[in-house]
């Protein structure tokens, strides 16, 4: 029990507190233009000769101090001491009676900004916290406690609002359970609190004037015309943005400081993924130079940076050698005026030809190796590797400051940093949990960008999916949903629920039998559309073994028809074609050189069935590299991307032992009773090593059909050339002992249903033809077909 | 409670309500200061304006004795825009001082006001 938790309704500081919030704006109002009418008044008295305009001036004075009063203290009056009177914000200090019950606190701190604050980025709103709390005196000192706990962890300086709404949360019997309602932890409720009182010192810290130098500033410095016609100069936009401070930028920041306030080569490259905030350390490095206030290196100070455009500097010099002059003027320039720092942002555009780019190497290296003119490059790691493959001498010259992508805690500092801007230009409102799945979301289907970039840009998107203005978690699983046509929420409609529900009556619909494998699919999908699997994983692996034509490769295709939308979102990889070592590299080749590489499909595609067939006929090294796509659903591609399978059913398939399979059903076995055994005697007989076997959810074992399944079969095939015959408004009837002939000459031991279908074919589409041909059928005929017909046909 | 307020109110004008007050005259002062780059103009003084001419040229004595002439012709004109600014910004600030201390003086006195306006009714005197 903390001895603070008093609550002091007569303190003077309550007092002060009640006299501001009495103190509304329009009576505020009132008083300042009571100050002005006395004043006004006492002055035109007096020179009518009227000494009392002195009492008038003089009472003046009295509500002018009134509204000074509340400006300076009543407004924000200062913590004392420890007791709960004493560190409640004024705002909420000033609206508690008496012996304030629960509902009374819930009903001051849901009026003020904190409060506020909770309802619309939480949806923590005043109903919700008054259903949670009692109209009970004696139950308030829970929530004192409470507060001060919560105060203490934040570290705040007083209670606010936003602790007492965590604090009334935090003294509910089962806050646990009613935070898991809402989809909240408690660390989110407090990360909560933590972005309020981020957003309070922003205010406080902007409101503040900036030194920036004065009209003077550039006096000693030179004249810059072409700079300003061929770059940005990006301290003139120092204010317009909203620098974040997280700490990998103010590292380098640090190290710029570092690199441009000591002697040496006067050049820094910042190399880092693509969305790791490079431009934005620039544009942080040029607020701090200009900022008066801070501690810098005299030479640093007031320094301006300046953007150059690439593209401007090659359509003014279109000529060959024009552009090394122009360029040389542009740097001259800037050196003589002795305050610029260049910046060459994607410097690659400066190192290498191409459209929009142009190599000038050979007039930047010596610039750059002399070390005096002040060079900041940006580029990512990979041009960096390849710039200095072709010139050496160049990644020499350079100081490297290496930008990693930002973590979690960061990206989402930097995410409700560039909410005030977004947020006022698509007059919307971001709730807490929006940036919490934009974060889960980008980390997994954004690619091509790091953090705190990616998870940027889909919040960004997420604007368009809002509800009544607010951008929830679900806006953003929209905005993934339809950008990248995948389903990453859980099942929401009542016809996917009904579909997932009756997920293997759809299926069987195109396929017969083999019912145990039906299930652990479908029982995966469900899984998966719940929200109940483990995220880290594809939604299901299967390895399907079996003879051929038994339907392995026709529950792939069933499933993706089914429940992904259609056959096309199957991807499909015939193993046989990977026998070698050097396959492995045509499996996760970059989509721009192969689009048929497996990363590169599943990159544009990751909503899908991943079939893998054949794979007993894979080289073992392709294997090994399929080994972390079953474990953790991700596989890195030649470009060392994370690729991610966490949202695909990857079902390899594999012949392997199927004339032991036909030997044992021979025998009289039943699947479930050698189906271990079996299992073991692939791994024995080293057609499968164990620690692949056991990446897979379920090893399912397909039998060969039997004559009544195969009927059903024939029955499918009929459905479907019944389907294709409906253009023509004609209908094929055949007889039940037709189609067991069909079965008799379409089934093959060794090719199990798989003939089934051409025989079908010839003999029933055959037979049609022929009977349209020579006019025996009219629309609306029934076609019926016989034993001896199908005899005729395929001969005796 | 009103004695009280009162009490709070008064203690406050002359405590954190004055410190408030020397704050804002103090940032006002600051602000000028910055303004007119003071700290900045006396460091250069006498550096050529705009390195119009600045930088060393070699060349025939004849060229070098040229850029030596303009350079101090830059550093002439430097110091003398910038010592005029240094005026200008010396006068404001001097201004800004003066009504700093009025202030902040004032400040001090207006609670007494409804007394000394009342005094000076009761004596009758008006312009």
């Amino acid at each position: 029990m903390n001895p603070n938790a008093t609550f002091n309704p007569s303190s003077v500081r309550a007092a002060k507190a009640r006299l501001g919030v009495r103190l509304t704006k329009s009576l505020r109002t009132g008083i300042e233009l009571l100050t002005v009418l006395l004043v006004v008044g006492g002055v035109t008295l007096l020179f009518v000769h009227s000494s009392v305009g002195w009492l008038l001036i003089g009472l003046a004075a009295i509500p002018a101090m009134l509204i000074e009063w509340y400006s300076g203290n009543l407004h924000h009056p200062s913590s004392e001491g420890e007791t709960i009177d004493g560190l409640l914000s004024g705002d909420v200090l000033g609206q508690l009676g008496q012996n304030p019950t629960p509902q009374d606190i819930v009903k001051a701190a849901t009026k003020v900004r904190g409060g506020m604050f909770f309802a619309l980025r939480f949806g923590v709103t005043e109903q919700f916290l008054l259903n949670v709390t009692t109209d009970q005196p004696t139950d308030t000192a829970a929530i004192w406690q409470s507060a001060l706990a919560v105060r203490q962890e934040v570290g705040c300086p007083h209670i606010s609002g936003a602790v007492l709404v965590v604090a009334v949360i935090d003294s509910f019997h089962d806050s646990q359970s009613l935070l898991a309602h809402m989809k909240l932890s408690r660390e989110d409720l407090i990360a909560g609190i933590r972005w309020y009182e981020h957003l309070r010192d922003l205010v406080v810290k902007n409101s503040a004037p900036k030194r920036t130098g004065g009209i003077a500033r550039d006096f000693s410095f030179g004249y810059t015309p072409l700079l300003k016609r061929f770059a940005i100069n990006l301290s003139d936009q120092v204010g317009m943005r909203i620098s974040v401070d997280i700490e990998s930028h103010k590292k380098a920041i640090d190290q710029l400081i570092d690199t441009f306030g000591t002697n040496g080569r006067q050049n820094a490259a910042l190399v880092g993924p693509a969305g790791a905030g490079k431009t934005t350390i620039v544009h942080a490095f040029a607020e701090r130079l200009l900022d008066a206030k801070e501690k810098l290196p005299p030479s640093l100070k007031f320094r301006q940076i300046y953007l150059l455009d690439s593209s401007a500097l090659i359509a003014a010099a279109p000529g060959r050698g024009e552009l090394e002059g122009l360029i040389m003027r542009v740097l001259g320039e800037a050196y003589s005026a002795k305050n610029i720092i260049i910046c060459l942002d994607n410097a690659q555009l400066f190192f290498e030809e191409g459209v929009g780019s142009v190599d000038l190497t050979n007039v930047l290296l010596p610039i750059l190796e002399a070390g005096n003119l002040r060079i900041i490059l940006t580029m990512d790691e990979q041009r960096y590797l390849q710039i200095g493959k072709r010139n050496p001498g160049l990644v020499n010259a350079l100081n490297r400051i290496s930008i990693t992508q930002a973590n979690r805690d960061e990206t989402i500092a930097v995410m409700q940093d560039q909410l005030i801007m977004t947020e006022y230009q698509r007059k919307v409102t971001y709730m807490y949990q929006s940036l919490d799945e934009a974060y889960r979301l980008s980390e997994r289907y954004v690619h091509d960008l790091a953090m705190p970039g990616r998870a940027l840009k889909l919040l960004e998107s997420g604007a368009t999916y809002g509800e009544s203005g607010f951008i929830t978690g679900n806006s953003i699983q929209q905005a993934i949903e339809q950008t990248m046509d995948i389903k990453v929420g859980v099942a929401r409609g009542e016809e996917e629920r009904e579909k997932l529900l009756n997920l293997e009556d759809h299926i069987h619909e195109r396929m017969i039998n083999q019912t145990h494998a039906v299930q652990v699919v479908s029982d995966a999908l469900r899984r998966a559309r719940a929200g109940v699997r483990n995220q880290n994983r594809p939604i299901g692996t299967f390895l399907f073994l079996g003879p051929t034509g038994v339907g392995k490769t026709e529950l792939a295709k069933a499933l993706a028809d089914v429940y992904f939308g259609g056959e096309e979102r199957m991807i499909r990889l015939d193993l046989n074609e990977y026998v070698r070592p050097e396959d492995v590299s045509r499996l996760i080749a970059d989509g721009a050189d192969d689009p048929t590489s497996l990363t590169a499909q599943a990159m544009k595609q990751p909503f899908s069935v991943v079939l893998l067939d054949e794979i007993e006929k894979a080289h073992p090294q392709v294997l090994t590299t399929l080994l972390q796509l079953l474990d953790e659903g991700i596989l890195r591609d030649i470009k060392n991307r994370e690729i991610s399978f966490r949202d695909a059913i990857v079902i390899a398939t594999s012949n392997a032992g199927a004339d032991r399979i036909r030997e044992y059903i021979q025998r009289g076995y039943k699947l479930k009773d050698f189906e271990s055994q079996f299992i073991d005697e692939l791994i024995s007989s080293n057609q499968f090593k164990p620690e692949f076997l056991n990446r897979f959810d379920e090893i399912v074992v397909f039998r060969p059909l039997e004559k009544p399944e195969l009927v059903q079969v024939v029955d499918l095939i009929l459905a479907g050339i019944n389907k294709q015959m409906a253009l023509q408004k004609v209908t094929i009837n055949v007889a039940d002992d037709a189609k067991e002939l069909l079965v008799e000459r379409g089934y093959d031991p060794r090719l199990g249903a798989r003939p089934m279908r051409r025989i079908v074919q010839r003999a029933v589409e055959n037979l049609v033809a022929k009977q349209m041909l020579s006019g025996e059928v009219a629309p609306g005929t029934v076609i019926e077909i016989t034993k001896s017909q199908v005899q005729q046909i395929l001969g005796e | 409670m009103v004695m009280l307020l009162v009490t709070s109110l008064l203690t406050w004008w002359y405590t954190d309500g004055w410190r408030a007050r020397a704050g804002i005259v103090s940032h006002r002062l600051d602000a000028t200061i910055d303004y007119f780059s003071f700290d900045l103009l006396l460091k250069t003084l006498f550096a050529p304006f705009r390195q119009i001419s600045a930088g060393n040229v070699d060349g025939p004595l004849e060229v070098k004795l040229r850029a030596l002439v303009d350079k101090l012709f830059s550093r002439v004109i430097g110091a003398f825009i910038r010592m005029t600014i240094l005026f200008i910004g010396g006068v404001v600030i001097v201004v800004q001082v003066l009504v700093g201390v009025v202030i902040l003086a004032g400040w001090v006195v207006v609670p007494l006001l409804p007394l000394i306006g009342f005094g000076l009714f009761v004596s009758g005197w008006a312009f």
